[in-house]
């Protein structure tokens, strides 16, 4: 089943064309895996996704983005409800300055999820525990979030986004800034998040793609060149310009 | 003949710079240097510049007194009183000056021809000391350049030293500052009381008004005159009053500056509140004395309430328009410099903007908006030509913002208006004034920056 189809989007930055005629289906309860050379529009398509290309003044976006079979492009689309539904993780760690309490009970506060505070406490321990950051900051979690390491902020920014229970997950190179344990981490914690939510990640990394999607999509120059499962683009690409990216001769 | 002399010296230490890098070329052609040309010229340079400006400007210093002892010398063993000899001293250098009509006396007239004599020495001594110095040294330096001579390690000595002589002018002249008020301080409460001061509720420095030096140190004289309590009550009320106007306008302003103006109205509203920032404050003491007072006293007219045309509310109204921009700025500064992706982190998780900026941008932004409040607040407890001109000099004491009160700037402008001598309490008491208000603001900044640590280190 799909849970997200795009088709026909193109995406300026001003008069620049970033995306070109972008038709692609997402499978529900999959990671997919975005790569594709620097400055290729993964990351400008991932963002359409939850509409965060609006924050972009220059940013304008056409086409049909639909997430159960729901246009989130129409113009009354309330994008409050979009982002809960469809939450994103960044490249860049980015707690907010708070306690790591408050950082989680951020999401369930501002959509009103929780009515008590012994709610809001099993939701920050269950938003901490599936992002398997529990056992490491249970004693300090009325600490500041910011005081953590570069690993474990990060798997902060994804219990805040688990906290509001999204349908959708979005990963722009979100061990881009981590060192290899930490990468590793994360990337258990992404299979195993796939159980309930979809994953869509944008990544620089061949093997990590290989390693943790089951379908994934190539960009090229602001085009999407080609999009299969992960096993398929990997060992039997059908374009020779997808050959020559997973081989390493460009990009 | 003086600013000849140091023109010189600028002049020949800079050509020097271009023969120290000339000869340093030369010998490149057949050696290699140790540093580049150019650092053999600032060498050479600092050598002729350095020790005879240094020459010239102890020998300025210290010529005068020198003249003066010789000159004063022949009447030392006449017993005369330090007052005399400063007298006769004066006297003689009109003379010299052709500007003497009194009476001439032999001695007069010989001393002063004296001091024409040695000033005519002292002044060519100088040219030649100070330009045979410059040529020593410069030969000296310009001899010692060969291929290795150090050059790049006393060039950035030198500079090291004339950064640290700048910071140390700096911080000289602000423990001078201090200290000055300090002697005055203390000679105050030599008079009066501290109690009295701290806790005294009448201020009328008018009332000390010394006929006489017996009358001077007479204690009675200053009893329920110099009780600074009115005073401080009026500053921090005016404060008060202007942080009232200024922290909300100045801060919702900077928000949707940084925040919800579009490029456009930043691009130009934000300077028209930077222009706003630069009005003398004489200009907004008269927008307060002669528009908001009077406008405040018809409007409490004709709402049957009465208010005094020098009010506090409109002085502190008007203060408070004045740190408007300093917030504003400051706080949009800060806001703008919040990293966007804790915005998009909020945006990602589906708050609305007011939510990101109340919740996520504020609290990160915090320290910044503490410390431009605090610099707001500094900057209203030392005001003084609104004070002056909008609200009054009657130290009233009162928590009525309708009527007139005074603060601690003012009443030292009270003080030190018009005839004053030193030594006398009243003047003094304009230092006092002055400490107290120096304490008040240097617990603030400590504060201030306290505040502003204990913030960072909890959101960074």
């Amino acid at each position: 089943m799909n849970k997200i189809e795009a088709k026909n989007v193109d995406v300026y930055y001003g008069a620049k064309q970033a995306l070109f005629d972008i038709n692609m289906d997402i499978e529900a309860n999959k990671v997919t895996a975005l790569i594709g050379p620097s400055g290729c529009g993964k990351s400008t398509f991932l963002r359409c996704l939850n509409r965060m290309n609006d924050v972009i003044d220059i940013c304008k976006v056409s086409g049909v983005v639909k997430i159960n079979d729901y246009d989130i492009n129409q113009k009354d689309t309330d994008v409050v409800r979009l982002r809960e539904k469809v939450g994103m993780i960044f490249q860049k760690p980015n707690p907010f300055p708070k306690t790591i309490y408050e950082n989680i009970s951020y999401g369930p506060e501002i959509h009103g999820i929780a009515q008590s505070k012994s709610e809001m406490d099993n939701i920050v321990e269950e938003s901490l525990r599936k992002a398997a950051l529990w056992e490491e900051v249970k004693d300090r979690i009325h600490e500041p979030g910011t005081g953590l390491s570069g690993g474990q902020q990060q798997r902060l920014c994804i219990a805040r986004t688990i906290s509001i229970k999204p349908e959708v997950i979005l990963m722009d190179e979100p061990c881009s800034a981590l060192d290899p344990i930490a990468t590793a981490q994360i990337e258990e914690l992404i299979d195993e998040l796939r159980k309930e939510h979809t994953i869509i990640i944008v990544t620089h990394s061949m093997s990590q793609a290989a390693r943790v999607s089951q379908n994934t999509g190539f960009f090229h120059l602001g085009k999407l060149i080609e999009v299969g499962s992960t096993d398929k683009i990997f060992k039997n690409p059908t374009q020779q310009q997808t050959q020559d990216y997973i081989t390493g001769r460009f990009g | 003949m003086n600013s000849v002399i140091f023109l010189t010296i600028v002049l020949l230490a800079l050509s020097s710079y271009f023969f120290g890098r000339k000869k340093a070329i030369l010998i490149q052609s057949n050696k290699r240097l140790t540093a580049l040309p150019k650092f053999y010229g600032y060498y050479l340079a600092i050598w002729c510049g350095a020790p005879a400006f240094l020459l010239y400007a102890l020998w300025s210093i210290f010529e005068p007194s020198i003249v003066r002892f010789f000159i004063l010398s022949d009447y030392s063993s006449q017993g005369l009183l330090e007052g005399e000899l400063n007298l006769f001293y004066e006297k003689v250098k009109s003379l010299s000056r052709n500007q003497y009509s009194g009476e001439l006396t032999a001695e007069l007239q010989r001393s002063a021809e004296k001091y024409l004599n040695f000033r005519d020495i002292a002044k060519w001594s100088k040219v030649v000391i100070v330009l045979s110095l410059l040529i020593a040294s410069t030969g000296y330096a310009y001899t010692k350049i060969s291929n290795n001579t150090k050059t790049r390690e006393p060039v950035e000595i030198f500079l090291k030293g004339v950064f640290f002589l700048s910071s140390l002018a700096a911080i000289l002249t602000t423990i001078g500052i201090i200290f000055s008020l300090l002697f005055q301080t203390i000679e105050f409460f030599q008079v009066i009381p501290l109690f009295d001061f701290v806790f005294g509720m009448h201020w009328y420095p008018a009332k000390a008004f010394v006929r006489d030096a017996s009358e001077a140190l007479d204690p009675s004289m200053y009893s329920d005159t110099f009780g600074a309590v009115p005073i401080f009550a009026g500053t921090f009320f005016i404060a008060l009053i202007a942080m009232c106007v200024a922290i909300p306008i100045g801060l919702l302003s900077g928000i949707y500056m940084a925040e919800y103006a579009s490029k456009r109205l930043r691009q130009y509203a934000k300077p028209v509140i930077e222009i706003l920032a630069g009005i003398p404050t004489v200009v907004y003491g008269f927008f307060a004395a002669l528009t908001v007072g009077p406008f405040l006293k018809d409007l409490g007219l004709s709402l049957g309430l009465e208010v005094s045309a020098e009010s506090a509310l409109a002085a502190g109204g008007v203060m408070g328009i004045m740190i408007i921009p300093f917030i504003s700025s400051l706080s949009d500064d800060v806001i703008t410099s919040v990293p966007q992706n804790l915005r998009d982190g909020s945006y990602a998780m589906g708050a609305t903007k007011s939510e990101t900026i109340k919740r996520v941008i504020i609290p990160a932004a915090l320290p910044g908006i503490v410390g431009s409040i605090l610099l707001g607040v500094s900057r209203a407890i030392g005001e003084t030509m609104i004070v002056v001109m909008a609200s009054g000099l009657a130290a009233n004491l009162t928590l009525n913002p309708l009527e007139s009160t005074s603060t601690i700037t003012a009443q030292i402008v009270v003080i030190l208006i018009g005839d004053q001598q030193f030594g006398d309490p009243k003047t003094q008491a304009a230092f006092a004034l002055g400490l107290s208000l120096f304490i008040v603001t240097l617990v603030l900044n400590i504060v201030a920056l306290s505040v502003v640590k204990k913030y960072r280190e909890k959101y960074e």
